[in-house]
């Protein structure tokens, strides 16, 4: 298995969308969403480990979620843990959903101080058994965050602060 | 999304959350200013714009660097770093997850192959 690579692209400069095809038909890929026994299984970013899940798969529904990070060679993260919650806007089974994503704690409060994120995901049939994964995040809470995106990704300011080392060099 | 909400990138945002300390912010990605050219580029009073500096300053986003006579105001790149780390890490997090749903997809189409047929 090769693996199909995952292209990404920033849609007007601040939802992030990411594409990705999966040799699987499009209702197991949709199944995979909707199942906590499922998402278990892959959910966890490299390195953690999914040690709660609880889905109600419908509008309004909440999704509870936390990782754990297993691998000691992530330093300060090894035995951090996450905790994550979705609460479910739209869902058109099996082409796609929508939810909003929120930082939470143990008890499924959200995390208010943390930007929240509007997530899509959509399920496009590509025949033969193929499905592309297109997922579109956007920053939906912190009106903070979508600015400093539109900044540019803020590249640049290191080299400004360099630069105003220098000139402040020169005037010294 | 992954656990790297550290109190820096909390600070930053909510130091931000304010538009005068926004446009502040935009401004000395230029270059850096005295308070004086800052108030008169956002048409604040001059204790305003230092009132917005200190927070700024107190979050650890800006500096100060005395010259001569002067003061000038720029910005601190590491909470910005910080900043564009957790946007990135959200892309690398989905990657991650993604790769292992195709390797968990796999392994489950590849045992109802192997499974006879009921």
């Amino acid at each position: 298995m090769a693996g199909n690579a995952m292209a990404s692209r920033v849609e007007n400069d601040r939802v992030l969308v990411l594409e990705r095809v999966f040799d699987a038909p499009r209702d197991l890929v949709f199944k995979m969403f909707k199942e906590a026994e499922h998402l278990r299984h892959w959910w966890g970013p490299r390195g953690w480990e999914v040690t709660f899940c609880e889905v109600d798969f419908r509008p309004g529904g909440v999704w509870h979620y936390c990782f754990k990070c297993m691998d000691p060679n992530q330093g300060d993260f090894y035995g951090m843990e996450s905790w994550g919650k979705g609460v479910y806007k739209e869902i058109a089974e099996p082409e796609m959903f929508v939810y909003t994503d929120y930082f939470s704690d143990a008890e499924g409060n959200a995390n208010e101080a943390m930007p929240s994120t509007d997530i899509t995901m959509e399920f496009v049939d590509l025949g033969g058994g193929r499905t592309k994964l297109i997922s579109r995040s956007e920053y939906v809470s912190a009106e903070t965050l979508k600015t400093v995106m539109d900044m540019g990704m803020l590249q640049g300011i290191t080299e400004t602060w360099d630069r105003l080392e220098e000139r402040l060099y020169e005037v010294n | 999304m992954s656990g790297t909400n550290s109190s820096i990138e909390l600070a930053t945002l909510s130091a931000l959350a304010e538009p005068n300390r926004m446009a502040i912010v935009e401004l000395l990605r230029d270059g850096p200013l005295t308070v004086g050219d800052i108030a008169e580029r956002l048409g604040l009073r001059q204790p305003q714009a230092s009132k917005h500096l200190k927070v700024l300053s107190d979050n650890g986003m800006v500096k100060v660097t005395a010259d001569a006579n002067r003061r000038y105001y720029s910005l601190r790149p590491e909470p910005f770093q910080a900043l564009n780390r957790w946007v990135d890490s959200f892309r690398r997090v989905m990657e991650d997850r993604f790769d292992n749903l195709e390797r968990y997809l796999q392994e489950l189409q590849d045992k109802d192959r192997s499974k006879p047929e009921s």
